[in-house]
């Protein structure tokens, strides 16, 4: 869909942040996503038109970064560590476990539009290998069980908001160190910065 | 300043500049490192690491990508040690994982940088034995090119070139890692004037052209060098034939030219040589239809005629697609007939057919531009008709002098193409919509500043067949005056500076036009020019030829022109006759002959000495050689002069700069009213291109431009709308052009459906509600 007038507005006063218009893709493409749940074809070209650069271009950047979804995801994104910290302490089977319950392959969502599941490379939390995310809210120390009732309680519960601390009680173990981010902007920065699907507002 | 370096690879001593990168160093002095995405014209990226060296570092041996590496004092290189065989060996590997084993159905095999460097370099086996990646095989980008992605091994040259060099990056990598792949937008093809040069510097066969696509082995080509001559930049070229045909043309790499790149009108624009649509036989009008007569009777035909007329007005309509020798003889023949001995007039009836002909700046008082001043002015001063579609190359050329710094000026309202390029655009408020200068151009602030006591250049031409050379004059007088001025006269068609340069007096189509008498008895020759199409005097000059007495054609195609004729010569084209051009610098360069004359078609030349003998005249010239070794007299720089030995020596290929005199005598247009401003586009309805099927389609386009202040005017809210003109209602596009003036309407002039509009009468235009009401008609 085409943005209105408030988005437009919203995404010149990100541009007037920088020295060149271009230089605002990323945060655009956050309003974008945040807009839609991904980055449309629609969105892209009302970027491209406000930074003067052309439609592709704005894709190239977009479908660079694996954190500006291509697709809608499902309600639960989860994303699980398959680097090194997390492959020593057996991510392996957890990951077969998620694949096995949702039934899906990297990269892929289920058709009732529930769960995404990614595979992806470290996400930081090696203290507390191996981790799991779920709509970008950390949970570490998920053994193989572990990680299959977080999957049951998600279908089950389907729980709104998804805060991190909740599911590490619930399902974590070993932690890495506290995650709490006071701020709930995403960054420190003017500029918009990576959202979490909406979730994280409510923390 | 660079200063000169010394440095070692191989154990040899080496000279090179600072700054030099050390790819280009070595290549210089003989010694070749493999490569994949470095190429000279192009920013390096150090994308495909074929290039890896091993340099000598404080901390021991290192592997470096030699082409983003600059050479440094005393820096000792390996280019064959063990370690760099390894890596040359791993980096094929690793490039040939998803690389299909196509080379048998591949169109660049043969040429094909990845399997000669493989050979070259490669390990010999691979063990590789899972699945490839796969992608659809091919995907048009656009009309005219294909995509392999599979093939792809992301160097990002066609990138690189869409953004540096063409400025228009319609293509892209999307995607990361595995499964990066160049691509388009949806919806959004690449469409641009220079995509095949991605093609052609494409290092696999990922990119490749409709046109070429299937059609030949490199191997199996017969290859000449050539000069384009699509537009008066004279582009250096290869021509590619194979069994009597050209099947390719590829930009060659003149430093003072083209530097390599083409347009996609020159690359593509040569399917039309073996168009069946092609007149291959003398045509005689009787009645209504033309019968087949041989050269002998055909000349016997017009001698006839002229003796019957009895002193009958002579002139020559004259176009751009002829060398200079084929100008020569016209000359000749212009002053046999009218001048000399024959009918004793005082003028020799030669028009140029351009609209924007005028008498140009090419006095002693103005110094002549070349096109490598641009790189070294502080400011271009831009004033003519539309530079991207009419010489595409000089485009280039000016973009990247913006690039390294020169500072461009644009004078409206023709050239907004390139407005987003400039630091100045001076439109409306500067430029009234009938092409004055409203304002002194002393007045002018910014351009003041940029360009008194500097190095400028300035292109210098009528934008429309309405602006009045004195508003000119006013720029370019100030300029001359104020600044270091060279000029460039902006004539964009083909070999217009030859016409100039070999004929002695050449005037326009308003001469031609307001010269005809009607109550004498007249003969028209008409030489390779289809003025009937394409030009605002496309009307009178239709009324004449069908009131003349006798016309006689020489040309390729039966047209709105040649139908009109009571004869027509076939002729040759390129490749099919030899011969130099004079570009728009007075660069004399050469064309060469590759392809048979097709059919019973000769030269242009050839018919004229027939025509000249059989009234008299005693020439007799054997072949273009001769021809050019009697032109040659007339040039100011005798130690230079431009024969066919001396410019197809290697060492010339870049062409000679010589001058001789010209002499234009053309009157600006009484009328100065005009409600439509009608520009020529790249790309149109020439008889070369609608038989061209390659690259017919890129003409079709029907299109209007206007600012949204003059579309509000109109009560246009669609893209889609209808030009209506009396009893003639064009389906068209509306594109919105904020760069435009208000009230300014711009149409191109040669596009199928545009021939009857008339510039100086009012139109409407009206809404279309959506496309299908725009194909319907
Ligand atoms: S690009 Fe080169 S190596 Fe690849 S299939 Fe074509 S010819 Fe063979
Ligand atoms: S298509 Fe050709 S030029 Fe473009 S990135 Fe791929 S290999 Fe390089
Ligand atoms: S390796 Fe999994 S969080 Fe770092
Ligand atoms: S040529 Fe140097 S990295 Fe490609």
């Amino acid at each position: 869909m085409t943005w209105d007038t408030k988005l437009i507005e919203k995404a010149n006063e990100i541009i007037e942040l920088y020295p060149q218009k271009r230089s605002a893709l990323g945060p655009l493409l956050y309003l974008a996503q945040e807009k839609e749940g991904y980055i449309d074809d629609d969105s892209v070209v009302e970027i491209s038109k406000l930074i003067g650069i052309t439609e592709v271009q704005v894709r190239s950047v977009a479908s660079f970064y694996t954190m500006y979804k291509q697709e809608p995801t499902g309600q639960y994104l989860l994303s699980v560590c398959k680097s090194i910290s997390c492959e020593i302490n057996n991510s392996r089977e957890l990951i077969n476990n998620i694949k096995e319950f949702t039934g899906l392959a990297n990269n892929e969502t289920d058709e009732d539009k529930t769960f995404t599941f990614e595979e992806v490379e470290c996400i930081g939390a090696c203290g507390g290998a191996p981790a799991v995310q779920v709509n970008y809210e950390t949970v570490e120390g998920v053994t193989p069980t572990k990680a299959l009732e977080l999957c049951k309680y998600l279908k089950e519960e389907v729980p709104k908001v998804i805060v991190a601390d909740e599911l590490q009680e619930k399902f974590g173990g070993v932690k890495s160190f506290d995650w709490g981010i006071e701020d709930n902007s995403g960054t420190s920065s003017t500029a918009p910065g990576f959202q979490i699907i909406g979730t994280a507002e409510e923390k | 300043m660079s200063e000169n370096i010394k440095f070692t690879v191989d154990g040899k001593e080496l000279e090179g500049q600072s700054g030099e990168l050390l790819i280009e160093a070595c290549e210089k002095s003989g010694i070749h490192i493999p490569r994949f995405c470095w190429h000279k014209r192009l920013e390096p990226v150090g994308m495909c690491r074929m290039c890896l060296v091993e340099v000598e570092t404080p901390r021991g041996k290192a592997l470096v990508p030699s082409c983003t590496t600059e050479i440094t004092e005393d820096l000792v290189v390996d280019t064959e040690s063990e370690i760099v065989t390894k890596a040359q060996e791993g980096i094929l590997e690793f490039l040939l994982i998803n690389h299909p084993l196509d080379c048998p159905v591949c169109d660049k095999a043969g040429e094909c940088p990845l399997q000669d460097q493989t050979m070259a370099y490669g390990p010999g086996e691979s063990r590789f034995v899972e699945e490839k990646r796969h992608f659809e095989k091919p995907i048009p980008i656009s009309e005219v090119i294909l995509l392999d992605r599979e093939r792809c091994i992301l160097c990002a040259r066609c990138t690189r070139f869409s953004d540096e060099i063409s400025g228009d990056p319609l293509i892209e990598f999307i995607q990361r890692g595995n499964k990066t792949e160049v691509n388009t937008f949806p919806n959004e093809p690449f469409r641009s004037y220079f995509s095949g040069n991605t093609v052609q510097i494409c290092p696999v066969g990922a990119l490749t052209s409709t046109s070429y696509r299937f059609k030949a082995r490199p191997w199996d080509l017969k290859k000449v060098s050539s000069t384009c001559n699509c537009c008066s930049v004279g582009c250096s070229i290869e021509l590619n034939t194979s069994q009597n045909k050209m099947l390719r043309i590829l930009g060659e790499d003149n430093e003072f030219t083209n530097q390599g790149w083409l347009s996609d009108k020159g690359r593509y624009n040569f399917d039309f040589l073996h168009s069946e649509n092609r007149v291959l036989n003398i045509l005689n009008k009787s009645e209504d239809s033309f019968n087949e007569i041989s050269i002998a009777e055909a000349t016997v035909k017009i001698k006839d005629k002229i003796n019957e007329l009895d002193n009958p007005n002579i002139k020559f309509l004259i176009g751009s697609h002829s060398t200079n020798e084929e100008y020569f003889v016209i000359n000749e023949v212009a002053n046999y007939l009218n001048k000399d001995k024959f009918l004793s007039r005082d003028s020799s009836n030669v028009y140029f057919s351009d609209d924007l002909l005028f008498n140009g700046y090419f006095d002693d008082e103005y110094s002549k531009a070349k096109l490598e001043d641009l790189d070294s002015s502080e400011t271009i001063v831009v004033w003519c008709e539309d530079i991207k579609d009419n010489l595409p190359i000089l485009y280039l050329r000016i973009k990247k002098a913006v690039k390294n710094g020169a500072k461009l000026i644009v004078f409206g309202h023709t050239n907004t193409a390139i407005a987003g390029l400039a630091d100045f655009y001076f439109g409306k408020g500067i430029v009234s919509n009938k092409f004055d200068l409203i304002v002194n151009p002393s007045e002018i602030e910014d351009l003041k500043n940029n360009t008194q006591g500097k190095k400028v250049t300035v292109i210098a031409g009528k934008s429309t067949v309405f602006q009045k050379k004195e508003s000119l004059d006013k720029l370019i007088n100030y300029l001359n005056e104020s600044s270091e001025l060279k000029v460039f006269n902006s004539f964009s068609k083909g070999n217009t500076f030859g016409a100039l340069q070999n004929i002695d007096e050449v005037k326009g189509l308003n001469e031609f036009c307001n010269e005809f008498d009607n109550d004498a008895k007249n003969i028209v020759f008409t030489v390779g020019v289809n003025p009937v199409n394409s030009s605002h005097f496309a009307q009178p000059i239709k009324e004449i030829l069908i009131s003349s007495d006798f016309v006689v054609s020489m040309d390729l195609f039966i047209n709105e022109t040649t139908e009109l004729a009571d004869l027509i010569l076939p002729t040759t084209s390129l490749g099919e006759k030899e011969g130099t051009i004079t570009n728009m610098e007075m660069r004399v360069m050469k064309q060469n002959k590759i392809l048979p004359a097709p059919g019973s078609t000769l030269s242009e030349w050839e018919y004229l000495t027939a025509i000249l003998n059989i009234l008299g005249g005693d020439v007799q010239y054997r072949n273009e050689n001769e021809i050019n070794s009697f032109l040659v007299k007339e040039y100011k720089d005798q130690q230079q002069v431009a024969t066919f030995d001396n410019l197809n020596k290697p060492s010339n290929l870049f062409g000679v700069i010589n001058r001789k005199e010209i002499n234009i005598n053309t009157k600006d247009l009484h009328e100065d009213t005009f409600s439509l401003l009608m520009v020529r586009r790249l790309y149109g309805d020439s008889s070369t291109q609608i038989n061209s099927p390659s690259i017919s389609m890129l003409g079709a386009e029907r299109f209007i431009e206007l600012n949204s202040e003059t579309a509000k005017k109109f009560g246009i809210k669609s893209q889609f709308g209808n030009l209506v003109q009396g009893s003639n209602s064009i389906l068209i596009n509306i594109d919105i052009n904020e760069f435009l003036p208000d009230g300014l309407v711009v149409a191109p002039i040669n596009r199928r459906g545009f021939e009857n509009v008339d510039p100086s009468k009012e139109f409407e235009i009206t809404e279309a509600k959506n496309r299908e009401e725009l194909s319907v008609n």
